[in-house]
């Protein structure tokens, strides 16, 4: 035929081609030859008898009739779906004979000698002559190279759909229609706290469910199931899964059902998200926020009483005691709140100074981290008494001086302020804001113990005081 | 100050328990502008337990943080002993044991009417002994 088919077609009239065709149906050879599956018959030994147009197709060679080499097959090399070479002895067809037992669907890989290959479904059926006897063979055998592929492909697929899975670090599970666990990821799995058994639990894996007020939920009114009986998808509401250990988890589900092509319900997927994190950071921040109320309050408080406390005393130095500890609010901050240096603050007590008065005070000691209390106690003790200092003591005459030291001996701060060089300290005849203080602060407060002498050279100070680890 | 009803606190004998000490001037500068005999003060939750072995007080004001640490023994402590108390705190009833929080509770900073009036409660909350 060196005419185009449909060229042909164009020609013949409909009653010729009728014709034709019943002539192709009432010949068998003609109807096998024209067969679009592949079709060969073996003799007994397992030689070829005959085959058709699609078997050499498919072969991709026509070999010869009745050749002793090619036997029970006409393929060049086969190999089973392992990809492990089938020897011709080892083939459907040989088997059959050997047999006289029947191969259904039996998938080979064909290797052409041009280097292509096709897949093919390969079904062997014995032939028997009219008293029962085995005479050979039959195979019909089609390419399903196409199928195999879209198989590998839906294969392939689903095993990276698995895998991304896997790798998120969300805690995911499948659900078919009924709500029957089908799969779920090692995140889901941290989440519950244990691996619930593939097709035994329902709904959802959890070991048990609860409302965030702790109410009990059954797991056929988890939002899983809801959204399954309901047949849409849901974001939360949040709940509470209980581990086996006890342990207890908040969640946000994300229940979705899944519908096939035709729009049936086949299942369901449904993404955990663990919310103790957040609930953890929730609660540190209020934490926090709690924190950071209750400083301002006492610091207004403290405020407060220095205000009354200075009204009362009626020495006006209101002022500098804000700034003193503003000052020491200032390097507790630096510091994040944990700490502050007692150098920086014996430094900054005697900032406010002016002029050559700075060069009267000598400040010797090791850099010590001191705790909140301790460094504001110190901040304000400090301030109280370079106060006094320049209004009564060392500090008010251009001769006097004051020596402030300190040295840290087995977990105490030993602090010592010394005046010289100014006017006798005399005992005051009304206890004062700053003497008030310095005993409450250290005393008190710290656990330490002061002690004030009031003696002709000047004041001289003492506080030992214990520091918390 | 007489307005708030000065000297009602007239011969009684109060705890103050406060870490801070700039904060129990002001507490016990109060007290004693209230009428309050004898102010006694323990800014640490030990020594406010010794204060309480040595004399119990008539009525006892007690800050709750105790630099980091709770009141909540000395509350227990004077509220077998059936002596009346209030609680002063920065953190307002949320931060408090809800044990406590239903007591009266004076948020810092507070003026002289607002620790009168819940002296005041304290005082007639329970019968006299």
């Amino acid at each position: 035929m060196s005419q185009p088919a449909d060229a042909g077609v164009a020609i013949h009239s409909a009653a010729v081609a009728s014709l034709a065709l019943e002539r192709i149906v009432r010949s068998p050879a003609s109807l096998v030859e024209n067969l679009p599956i592949g079709i060969y018959t073996c003799d007994r030994e397992g030689a070829l008898v005959q085959y058709n147009r699609r078997a050499a197709e498919l072969w991709g060679r026509a070999p010869a009739l009745g050749d002793p080499v090619i036997r029970y097959c006409g393929a060049f090399t086969a190999r089973d779906c392992k990809g492990n070479a089938v020897a011709a002895e080892d083939s459907p067809m040989a088997r059959v004979l050997a047999s006289g037992v029947p191969v259904r669907d039996c998938e080979l890989r064909v290797e052409r000698q041009d280097g292509t290959k096709v897949t093919i479904l390969a079904n062997v059926d014995p032939l028997f002559d009219e008293q029962g006897r085995l005479v050979g063979g039959v195979n019909c055998f089609q390419d399903i190279s196409e199928l195999v592929r879209m198989k590998d492909q839906m294969r392939e697929g689903r095993r990276v759909a698995r895998h991304v899975m896997e790798a998120l670090p969300a805690a995911i599970y499948t659900t078919d229609a009924e709500g029957k666990l089908q799969y779920y990821n090692k995140a889901a799995e941290r989440l519950w706290g244990f691996a619930p058994k593939i097709g035994e639990q329902f709904w959802c894996g959890s070991w048990k469910i609860y409302l965030p007020d702790g109410t009990f939920l059954p797991h056929d009114q988890c939002p899983m199931a809801v959204a399954l009986k309901e047949k849409r998808a849901l974001v939360g509401p949040e709940a509470v899964a209980e581990r086996p250990d006890g342990t207890r988890v908040p969640f946000l589900p994300y229940p979705t059902p899944i519908f096939g092509s035709d729009g049936e319900l086949v299942g369901g997927v449904n993404m955990l998200i663990d919310l103790s994190d957040q609930k953890h950071a929730d609660a540190q921040q209020r934490g926090l926020i709690d924190e950071l109320n209750h400083r301002v309050k006492n610091t207004l408080a403290t405020i407060q009483s220095l205000a009354a406390q200075t009204l009362r005393g009626g020495d006006g130095e209101f002022e500098g005691r804000l700034l003193a500890l503003s000052r020491v609010h200032d390097h507790l901050t630096r510091n994040a709140w944990e700490w502050a240096d007692l150098s920086v603050i014996a430094r900054a007590t005697f900032a406010p100074l002016r002029g050559s008065a700075n060069n009267h005070v000598r400040i010797d000691g090791p850099s010590v981290r001191l705790k909140p209390r301790v460094a504001l106690a110190m901040g304000m003790v400090l301030h109280e008494m370079a106060c006094n200092a320049m209004k009564y003591g060392a500090l008010s005459t251009p001769a006097g001086a004051v020596t402030l030291s300190w040295r840290i001996e087995a977990n105490k701060l030993h602090l010592d302020w010394r005046e010289e060089g100014g006017p006798a300290a005399v005992v005051p005849k009304k206890r004062g804001f700053g003497t008030r203080l310095l005993e409450r602060s250290i005393a008190h407060e710290l656990g330490g113990r002061p002690a004030i002498a009031f003696l002709p050279t000047g004041v001289h100070c003492t506080m030992e005081i214990p520091l918390p680890e | 100050m007489s307005g708030v009803g000065a000297s009602f606190l007239d011969r009684l004998s109060v705890l103050v328990v406060e870490d801070e000490a700039i904060i129990s001037f002001l507490i016990e500068d109060m007290l004693t502008e209230l009428g309050a005999a004898d102010v006694r003060h323990a800014g640490t939750l030990a020594a406010a337990l010794a204060q309480l072995d040595a004399r119990l007080p008539d009525i006892a004001v007690l800050d709750v943080n105790l630099g980091g640490e709770r009141v909540y023994p000395v509350a227990e402590r004077l509220e077998s002993a059936g002596i009346r108390f209030i609680f002063i705190t920065g953190y307002g009833k949320s931060g408090m044991d809800p044990r406590w929080s239903a007591r009266i509770v004076v948020q810092k900073p507070f003026n002289l009417e607002t620790m009168a009036a819940a002296l005041k409660d304290a005082l007639s909350i329970l019968p006299s002994p």
